[in-house]
């Protein structure tokens, strides 16, 4: 077998004596590869801001809505639920999330303006433990009332100043003690609403980072006040058994465990305030149970025996939908891309044979001088490995190129709009080594059959031509 | 028969085509060569002249008889042995000169080094071979720059390069003025007499019957005469 170094500076010279031969055989790949690239890189960024806002690995379990005449006969959501939930073999866990079943509403001074916003619809509960995992907020997300940490008296007219843990306390109305403030945490959607929403028509500053804001404005401006028992809807009649009062709030971050579009406070809170405004019934009912699986798998079985579960059912969830489209395009692009790639190795067989045939002589003298069978099928190989790395790159280039010009014209002429990614496209490095070890892979495989005519030629015959 | 024999062929057999289209070029050749030996083939057009030689050179397969060439027999020697005595032992040169048009005259001549391991020197001793055949000064010129017998002289440094003990040669002068090809004439009886090359020579010219030290004529796919190894068995194959 002749040495690497001589193969590979034959084929360079080969390849570099026949350019027309060469773009003829490289265009369809680098349009392919070029597509390739281009899609995964732009399918990758859309997926993970997708799964930024829905995160994909839990499922929601809800009770089906069923009413007659006017009258909720829905089945309730209750703690003997979450434990059949958490019999089952695919769960790993379950956690219930309640929401406020009567009004409230939020209020206090944000960046100088006052703020009023509604709670009551808006605001759920979930046990300290489900944000376990999220070190932004863990440390704060705790239910100060149930583990009994009441501060010293005070005065409520002087609202937090009257208590030695400015930052963190209140002073309460009723007891006229210090309180801890309740901790809030709002979903990164919340964010990105107030961003591309809130915060330019109403002239408020854009928040990046919570922490850094926070770190920047200090503790006290994340301070409000939520009127339980108020309500900002005229004319809502809900009876209730308590009167109004107002509790100390503070929003402490952002997390994927928040309620979407609200607020979310341990569900310690929201427990005691339902037993106090709507009923010791209101109290027990869950709203929806998050079942974390096992794994994906576990999926559907998971679906299958909440089918047959009649007091029980999936919520609709829009993440799955999304995650379904967008694997759905995904499949469609790659297939798109690998059919021209596919095309162009057909192409590349069909222009190799040609070039073949014109190089049999050529191929002759080599094994008259001692290229053995496998020396040619080595050099016809390495010139279509040789297209396919060249194309690979240039398809490579090519994707940068349209992604560039992409974000230029979302920049440019797309508005605003929650969740707009600065740049669509996520080119990770093993994206371009796929690109490039596929180009390299279907050159290879459209120039085995010439590489093999070639290597079978018999030289007498090759050297017959004139 | 002579000592040492570097070619040894005993009824060789060769067709071409399949079924009516069938044609038997070589019916049965016997032919021993012994070493250091200069052989004139001739014969008329399609008499397997060319065959014949390719057989021996390993760029043709027979369909029958025993092969034996510089101690490889053929039968029994796999394609890449096969390539790599070519590469070491064999040069060959044809009518048409054969150099690879995009490569200079010393790149041709140093063609066989790209398919050998062990090679050292390359380009030193490529600049050898071309001051051997007198062409020192054309290392970095074209093919295409050259006259005919320029050519054909680079064909001969190239099939020189590796310093074979059998230089197959296909109508050599075919292609040139009666001048220039009694040089090169000349230049393989030096060649034969100085380094001892075994060479065979396919011709139509008559002056190389001089210098031969054997002439072997073809008809149909047959030596005729001149087989001084015995060609008793004329029937061939069925
Ligand atoms: N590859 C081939 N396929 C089919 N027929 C062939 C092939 N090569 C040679 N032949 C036939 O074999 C016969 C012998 O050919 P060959 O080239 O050996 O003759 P030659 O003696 O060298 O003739 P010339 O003096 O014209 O070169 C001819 O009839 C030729 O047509
Ligand atoms: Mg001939």
């Amino acid at each position: 077998m002749m040495p690497a170094r001589n193969l590979s500076s034959m084929v360079a010279g080969n390849t570099v004596r026949s350019p027309r031969h060469f773009v003829f055989s490289a265009i369809g790949v680098v349009i392919g590869i070029g597509a390739f690239v281009f899609f995964l890189a732009g399918v990758l960024r859309v997926q993970s801001v997708l799964f930024s806002v829905f995160p994909l690995e839990e499922v929601e379990v809800i009770a089906p809505h069923t009413s007659i005449a006017g009258k909720n006969l829905s089945q309730k959501l209750t703690q003997e639920t979450v434990d059949l939930i958490k019999r089952r073999p695919e769960v790993k866990d379950a956690l219930p999330r309640m929401t406020l079943q009567f009004p409230a509403v939020g209020f206090g001074k944000f960046e100088g303006q006052e703020i009023r916003f509604e709670v009551g619809g808006f605001t759920d509960g979930i046990p300290t433990s489900y944000v376990g995992d999220d070190p932004k907020v863990s440390d704060r997300f705790l239910d100060n009332d149930a583990a009994g940490v009441i501060g010293p008296a005070c005065k409520p007219e002087l609202g937090s100043k009257g208590c030695p843990d400015r930052a963190w306390q209140y002073c309460d109305k009723v007891d006229q003690r210090c309180h801890a403030r309740i901790p809030v945490i709002v979903s990164p959607t919340v964010l990105e609403l107030y961003n591309t929403q809130v915060a330019q028509s109403h002239g408020l500053p854009h928040i990046g980072a919570m922490e850094q804001f926070i770190a920047e404005r200090g503790r006290e401006r994340m301070h409000f006040t939520i009127g339980l028992g108020d309500t900002m809807v005229a004319g809502s009649n809900l009876a209730m058994t308590a009167a109004h009062r107002e509790v100390g709030a503070i929003m402490i971050g952002v997390s994927k465990k928040a309620k979407r579009v609200g607020l979310t406070v341990p569900i310690g809170y929201v427990e005691r305030w339902n037993r106090e405004f709507a009923g010791e019934a209101a109290s027990k009912e869950f709203s929806s149970i998050v079942v974390t699986l096992r794994d994906k798998d576990r999926l559907a079985p998971f679906t299958k025996w909440l089918q047959d579960e009649p007091r029980l059912k999936l919520e609709d969830s829009l993440g799955e939908q999304f995650g379904t489209v967008v694997f759905v395009i995904t499949i469609v692009l790659l297939a798109i891309s690998f059919v021209i790639v596919g095309i162009s190795a057909i192409n590349i067989a069909h222009n190799f044979f040609m070039q073949v045939t014109e190089r049999r002589r050529e191929i002759g003298i080599l094994r008259a001088v001692g290229a053995s069978q496998r020396d040619v099928l080595m050099i016809v190989l390495g010139e279509a490995a040789l297209i396919g790395l060249v194309s690979g790159v240039l398809g490579s280039v090519v994707a940068v190129g349209g992604s560039l010009f992409v974000d230029w014209a979302s920049a440019a002429f797309v508005p605003d709009f929650p969740f707009k990614p600065a740049s669509w496209f996520d080119f990770e490095w093993w994206i371009f080594a796929q690109g490039i070890g596929f180009s390299v892979l279907f050159c290879v495989v459209g120039g085995w059959l010439p590489a093999r005519k070639a290597a079978q030629m018999e030289p007498a015959a090759a050297l017959a031509q004139n | 028969m002579a000592p040492d024999p570097v070619i040894q062929l005993e009824r060789v057999t060769k067709s071409y085509g399949d079924g009516a289209g069938k044609t038997q070029v070589l019916r049965g050749v016997s032919l021993d060569v012994p070493r250091g030996e200069l052989l004139a083939l001739v014969g008329q057009s399609g008499s397997g002249k060319s065959t014949l030689l390719n057989i021996v050179g390993g760029l043709d397969k027979a369909d029958a008889g025993a092969i034996r060439v510089l101690g490889h027999d053929y039968g029994a020697t796999r394609e890449p042995a096969l390539a790599r005595l070519r590469n070491a032992k064999i040069g060959f040169v044809f009518q048409a000169f054969n150099l690879l048009d995009h490569l200079t005259c010393v790149g041709n001549v140093t063609l066989p080094a790209s398919f050998d391991r062990g090679a050292r020197d390359v380009d030193k001793r490529g600049r050898e071979a071309l001051g051997r055949v007198g062409l020192g000064d054309h290392a970095l010129r074209k093919p295409s720059e050259l006259s005919g017998g320029q050519k054909q002289r680079v064909a001969i440094a190239r099939a020189l390069f590796n310093r074979p003990e059998l230089l197959l040669c296909d109508e050599p002068t075919g292609n040139l003025d009666s001048a220039t090809g009694h040089e090169v004439i000349e230049f393989f009886r030096e060649l034969n007499q100085k380094d001892g090359v075994t060479l065979i020579i396919v011709t139509h010219e008559r002056r190389m019957s001089t210098i031969a030290q054997r002439v072997i004529t073809m008809r149909d796919g047959q030596i005729v005469e001149g087989d001084q190894a015995g060609n008793e068995d004329t029937g061939g194959p069925a």
